[in-house]
């Protein structure tokens, strides 16, 4: 190439090939294993952190300058879980910390209604007296949290002990209320303890997987990754009613009609029982209930299955054979079982599945809850919500005692009832139950199930305080008081992904202006309402997971064996359990020994009867609306992933709503047109988008878009409380 | 000591405040600490092997493309699950500007309504083999590489001028308004260099992108006799013969036979640039054409022509004046001969840069003969209108060519030869014909000027009714931009265009300026209703 300059005479002279502009560009080596970097981001140092959004939990390598500020990061190659890769929001975990509408300084709202900057002394007087003369006025249960699981666990277990300990609160839930409730209920009726039993590689292992109401190759392609390096050419079956990404990667996709999934569960369970495809020994050394579950599921003959799943025979013959004839069959479920009106019992005629199969503690097998949040698991275990921290129950004198003795607390601190739920706090703040409310890391007013009710009761509360990132969500926007928090990258702690795997996040950036982790945020709390006392040994987030630590002490959870993060973060990362002398292989997966965690050491079979759908489509409402993630690039309500440009670029910026052709032509509609879709709550516009991926009927709209879950209808699972997400009727009109 | 719980419920005692403040300081000042994770768990050993190299190992060729080869993506459109990745890689990897992005994804549809297709496609810059951006630079600021026929911009050699924008029928190149360049993928050539895989290809969780090489002329020949081989819904593929190569990507074979595959967002509406300097540039030079034109016309007929020629010498300068502004580094202009070879915008840059003195020269010595200075003038006034005139019309008609040329040459077809033409040429006769009436008041340039307007406007009247057509047509895109978002400019033209005619009659000097404003209209039209070739978008 060099020889070929002296050929050409224009070269040199008049063709610049260097210079500032072309030096922007130019690469070094960046050592640390990288290979070439951005010159001009040549990292330092580089270190370790696991990724804020999802559940996947993949290590990010940040590179660090002298100074040891965040520059840029890559996906660590020797992690486990992602084996050098990330998905576009990973990539750009960095972005959102440098957007301009971060939290700086606490904002409260003045006479005039302003939000105006205060001093942090200021705040947290405000915090303490309006909350304290709220539960002085009206009792203290009339003051309740919102947590999330988008922040540590040693946050999380602050903020529960914090509020319900020192402050005296009785209510407190989370957002994984929307995620992930209807799998904690499954797990722990069925297993006796919230245990999701796989490990990653059990993608790899499967000869079959079936996806149920799962989406991986947008919600989690990390993890779709690992399918994809599975060498037994497995079979693969998605049971959506939408043809997803993933569908479209599948060997089967078995397209049902919404919400018909647990009689189709419950057909399959007959039908496999038909193929004498039963593992009868692990059925009767493991499980209880089989012979009740035998004679249940023989109600749900084909002919019935067929006619409300709307299936062709054939589709589910060849399901059900391919799941007899696998050797190593896993089940994955995620949100679209998880959000629906009888979703816990849908999740455990998976388990049932599972178990009459006997595809359960060997590898590649399982009925496996795919988690939704970076830390969902973490906040089931130690948020102090739905159960004790440590997975106790409030309701048990034992657990309570054991608690407040690991915490020396006194024991009359630990409140004696469970938490009301997420949607009977929303029903509290309408009743006058309810008169503050304090939001830790999440958009209720975006997120939450029939939105506009949520912002009309509002106006109900005496005192909302919004801790964010942010000042601009639609939560943070609405509050009386807005305390700023440093968010992923600004602070350090431990996530638990979805495989129970324990990871370090570390502290990789500063916080702009005042902005406090939620850790320190919730020292001043506990300083300014006069219960330090209580948090003597909770100076650090490591302090505080040597108290989680012993919390898990003889829980399914243990893991005390791990020695702090310095450890943690050289292993690569701990699944739970891990007790002293527990193997140290990097993927371990539970029941290998057949032992759950019921007292008898036996799994359940636990079902139901159907029920029909809480809003069936009419005349009037004649669609289906269906909602869920649109794409790999968004997070949720975007409060982040719509801080950066490059996964801005990947979007539809504008809502927009998925409908078969047929029913396009049938109302003589284009791609592209705008439309109102109106439920029973509310209305939205969009653009319409004609995909066949959509059956007659059905429609699909992204929730990650402010107005959407003004249309969806408040219908909660009995068991878990989760939200119904995926059903409700409306119509559509030019 | 704990407060007993009842004293909690009253207000928080003053007391309790008092170590607030330092409280508050010390946290704030804590959190600011970064020392932590570099003390404890940074890495500070130098490690000069990549830790993915035995990830990427298989997806790069070994050894660098032999005589007529050269490097190209390969992309498994099955094996991508859309996850986006790559976007996101390429973008940090390569230390782009926030907003910056070389690699760009977007959803081919196929099928039909009851197995419907959707693939992602993932493309970035595909190293064609005649890169439209390098045949179109005026300053050849594009290199193909002789060894791996990367396609480099230089970007110390770039004049932001963006006709490269316009020439890439794959929306490849990007403009920094910040820089006032483009820049654009290189293949990572620097990694490829030293044996690491680009960005993309390491960054696929499915290992769905690979560099392979292929033979030049292979890729020739199959761009020949497949023009719609690429991929359904891009440009002609012998256009720049793109040398990306999508394995498994849906073509109408797999569709049934109602349907091809189509893009996502074939339906969508974009509003391409205005690039107003253009529109002024454009107008105005060509208002100067038809200066020249109605001068000659008026010479013919013994009529003043003076003036005409000053105005539209003044025009020209002006309309090169304006297109100056169009360029992000316009001092490094002088160089914009170097691709008159290959680049109608490098031979459009000659020719007017030459019209322009050759009009000066001409009208300044027309004008000299009117002043008492006129016996310095060495030839006469006759000899010089006779010989000088219709030079300068052959090379305004050129130079209004090179314009025509530089907008066809994109192979849009809102700008295709026929229709740039007609439109080029026919702003040039309205002008002249309303310039020359203003100036000299002969009856027939109002002829002139009123048959072509009909002309001009009948013919936009009846593209407008393809707005009445689907909007997955390009041309009826068009038409839809401008009965839809663009309808208040579309309104504009015809509006003007109507008082122009009608004033020209009666205020002469007021009809010329209604019909250069609509004009004007019809151009900025011509650049945002313009639909641009592209790969599928979201």
């Amino acid at each position: 190439m060099s020889g070929t300059i002296h050929l050409d005479p224009i070269r040199p002279v008049l063709r610049e090939w260097d210079g500032p502009l072309t030096r922007d560009l130019v690469q070094s080596p960046g050592n640390f294993g990288l290979g070439k970097v951005p010159a001009r981001w040549k990292p330092a140092s580089v270190t370790k952190s696991i990724c804020g959004f999802c559940s996947t939990g993949c290590s990010l390598k940040v590179h660090l300058d002298e100074a040891g500020q965040a520059i840029n990061l890559s996906p660590d190659p020797a992690y486990p879980v992602n084996l050098g890769m990330a998905c576009p929001k990973g990539w750009e975990a960095l972005s959102p910390l440098a957007a301009d509408d971060r939290a700086t300084q606490p904002l409260l709202r003045n006479e005039v209604g302003e939000l105006v900057p205060v001093k942090w002394v200021k705040a947290m007087v405000e915090f303490s007296r309006r909350f304290k003369a709220i539960q002085a006025q009206y009792g203290r249960e009339s003051v309740a949290f919102i947590s999330t699981g988008q922040i540590v666990s040693e946050e999380m277990a602050f903020l529960g002990a914090l509020a319900k300990f020192g402050m005296g609160m009785l209510h407190g839930d989370g957002n994984t209320r929307q995620c992930m409730a209807t799998a904690v209920t499954a797990y722990k009726e069925s297993f006796g303890f919230d245990a999701p039993p796989y490990t990653y590689a059990d993608f790899e292992s499967s000869d079959v997987l079936v996806f149920i109401g799962a989406n991986p190759c947008i919600a989690h392609p990390i993890m779709w990754q690992r399918v994809l390096r599975n060498p037994h050419q497995p079979e693969i079956i998605v049971v959506d009613p939408r043809k997803t990404e993933t569908a479209m990667a599948a060997t089967q996709h078995v397209g049902l009609a919404p919400k018909s999934d647990l009689t189709l569960m419950y057909g399959m369970a007959r039908a496999l029982y038909e193929r004498g495809a039963v593992d009868r020994e692990f059925i009767a050394a493991h499980t209880r209930d089989f012979a009740e579950f035998e004679q249940f599921v023989s109600g749900f003959d084909r002919q019935r299955v067929l006619k409300a799943s709307g299936l062709d025979g054939a589709v589910f013959d060849r399901m059900v054979d391919t799941i007899a004839q696998g050797k190593r069959v896993s089940f994955w479920w995620t949100m679209g079982v998880n959000q629906g009106y009888e979703a816990t019992r849908t999740a455990q005629a998976i388990i049932n599945l599972a178990l009459m199969t006997g595809n359960m503690g060997r590898p590649g097998t399982g009925a496996n809850s795919i988690t939704g949040q970076c830390n969902a698991m973490g906040s089931r275990l130690f948020s102090n919500t739905t159960s004790l921290m440590g997975g106790y129950q409030f309701t048990n004198p034992e657990h309570r005692a054991h608690v407040a003795d690991i915490l020396n607390i006194p024991e009359e601190r630990i409140p004696d009832r469970n938490s009301l739920a997420y949607d009977q706090i929303i029903d509290g703040i309408e009743s006058g139950k309810i008169r503050g409310l304090w939001v830790i890391a999440t958009n209720t007013a975006h997120s939450w199930i029939n939105q506009k009710r949520f912002r009309r009761l509002r106006e109900k509360l005496e005192f909302l305080v919004v801790q964010d990132m942010f000042t601009t969500t639609d939560t943070a926007a609405m509050a009386d008081l807005v305390l700023p928090a440093a968010g992923w990258g600004e602070k350090e702690g431990t996530f638990i992904n979805s495989e129970r795997r324990i990871g370090v996040v570390q502290q990789v950036s500063r916080a702009p202006g005042q902005a406090l982790s939620d850790f320190r945020i919730f020292q001043l709390v506990a300083h300014y309402w006069g219960c330090e006392e209580l948090f003597k040994a909770w100076k650090s987030p490591e302090a505080v997971f040597e108290i989680l630590k012993k919390l898990s002490v003889g829980q399914p959870c243990d893991f005390s064996g791990l020695t702090g993060y310095d450890k943690l973060q050289k292993s690569g990362g701990t699944q739970w359990p891990y007790r002293r002398g527990d193997s140290s292989a990097r993927e371990r997966r539970l029941f290998e020994d057949g032992q759950f965690y019921h007292a008898d050491g036996r799994a359940r079979f636990i079902f139901e009867e159907p029920r029909e759908a809480p809003e069936p489509t009419c005349d009037e409402y004649p669609f289906c609306l269906l909602t869920g993630r649109g794409s790999s690039s968004q997070w949720h309500t975007q409060t982040r992933t719509g801080k950066s440009d490059v996964l801005n670029k990947l979007i539809r910026r504008e809502a927009y709503v998925e409908m078969n052709p047929l029913d396009a032509k049938r109302l003589g509609l284009e791609s592209e047109a705008m439309v109102t879709v109106a439920s029973r709550r509310g209305s939205m516009q969009a653009r319409l988008v004609v995909t066949a991926t959509v059956s007659p009927g059905q429609v699909f709209i992204p929730m990650h878009y402010v107005k959407t879950n003004q249309l969806t209808l408040s219908q909660f699972d009995p068991y878990s409380r989760q939200p119904s997400y995926k059903f409700c009727a409306i119509r559509i009109c030019a | 000591m704990l407060a007993p719980a009842t004293s909690q419920l009253s207000s928080v005692s003053d007391e309790l405040w008092v170590d607030g403040p330092n409280l508050v300081e010390q946290l704030v000042s804590d959190q600011q600490q970064l020392q932590t994770a570099v003390a404890r768990f940074a890495e500070w050993h130098d490690r000069d092997v990549p830790e993915l190299e035995s990830h990427y190992r298989k997806l790069i060729p070994l050894e660098k493309p032999g005589p007529g080869e050269q490097f190209a993506f390969e992309v498994d459109v099955e094996a991508c699950s859309g996850c986006k990745a790559c976007v996101s890689a390429c973008h940090s990897m390569n230390g782009l500007d926030d907003h910056e992005t070389w690699r760009d994804v977007g959803n081919l549809v196929g099928g039909n309504e009851w197995d419907p297709i959707v693939q992602t496609i993932t493309s970035a810059c595909h190293h064609c083999a005649e890169p439209g951006c390098m045949d179109g630079c005026p300053v050849l600021a594009y290199d193909k590489d002789e060894v791996t026929g990367i396609v480099r911009h230089l970007d110390d050699q770039c004049i932001g001028c963006q006709y490269c924008v316009l020439k890439c029928p794959y929306d490849v190149p990007k403009y920094s308004e910040s820089r006032g360049i483009v820049r654009k993928c290189d293949m990572c050539h620097e990694r490829l260099s030293v044996g690491e895989a680009p960005a993309c290809v390491q960054a696929c969780p499915n290992e769905a992108i690979r560099i392979i090489k292929v033979d030049q002329d292979e890729v020739k020949s199959a761009a020949t006799s497949h023009p719609d081989g690429f991929m359904a819904g891009t440009a002609d593929y012998s256009y720049t013969i793109p040398t990306t190569r999508f394995l498994k990507a849906v073509t109408p074979a797999d569709s049934s036979e109602s349907k091809a595959p189509e893009f996502a967002d074939v339906s969508r509406l974009r509003v391409e640039p205005s690039h107003f300097p253009l529109v002024v540039m454009l107008v105005l030079t060509q208002a100067a054409a038809g200066c020249f034109v109605a001068a000659q016309m008026a010479w013919l007929k013994g009529l003043e022509v003076v003036w005409l020629l000053a105005a539209g010498t003044a025009l020209a300068g002006l309309g090169i004046q304006a297109a100056m502004l169009h360029l992000g580094r316009p001092m490094k202009a002088w160089r914009a001969f170097l691709g008159w070879r290959k680049s109608w915008l490098s031979r459009e840059i000659i020719s007017f840069g030459a019209l322009v003195p050759m009009a000066i020269a001409l009208s300044g010595l027309a004008l000299l003969e009117m002043t008492a200075w006129s016996e310095w003038v060495p030839v006469a006034e006759w000899k010089l209108m006779s010989y000088g005139l219709p030079w300068l019309l052959v090379l305004a008609f050129a130079s209004v060519w090179t314009s025509v040329m530089v907008y066809a040459d994109t192979q849009r077809p809102f700008w295709s030869l026929p229709r740039t033409t007609f439109k080029f040429y026919g702003t040039i006769l309205v002008l002249a014909g309303a310039a020359g009436l203003a100036a000299t008041g002969y009856t027939p340039f109002m002829v002139l000027a009123l048959v072509s307007l009909g002309v001009k406007l009948a013919a936009e009247w009846v593209f407008l009714h393809r707005r009445n057509q689907s909007r997955k047509g390009m041309l009826n895109q068009s038409a839809h931009l401008m009965w839809g978002p663009l309808r208040a400019v579309t309104a504009a033209r015809f509006a003007l265009a109507v008082m122009g005619a009608v004033l020209l009659p009666v205020q002469p000097w007021a009809g010329v300026a209604c019909l250069v404003l609509s004009e004007g209209c019809e151009r900025y039209l011509f650049f945002r209703a313009v639909v641009a070739w592209r790969m599928p978008g979201v």
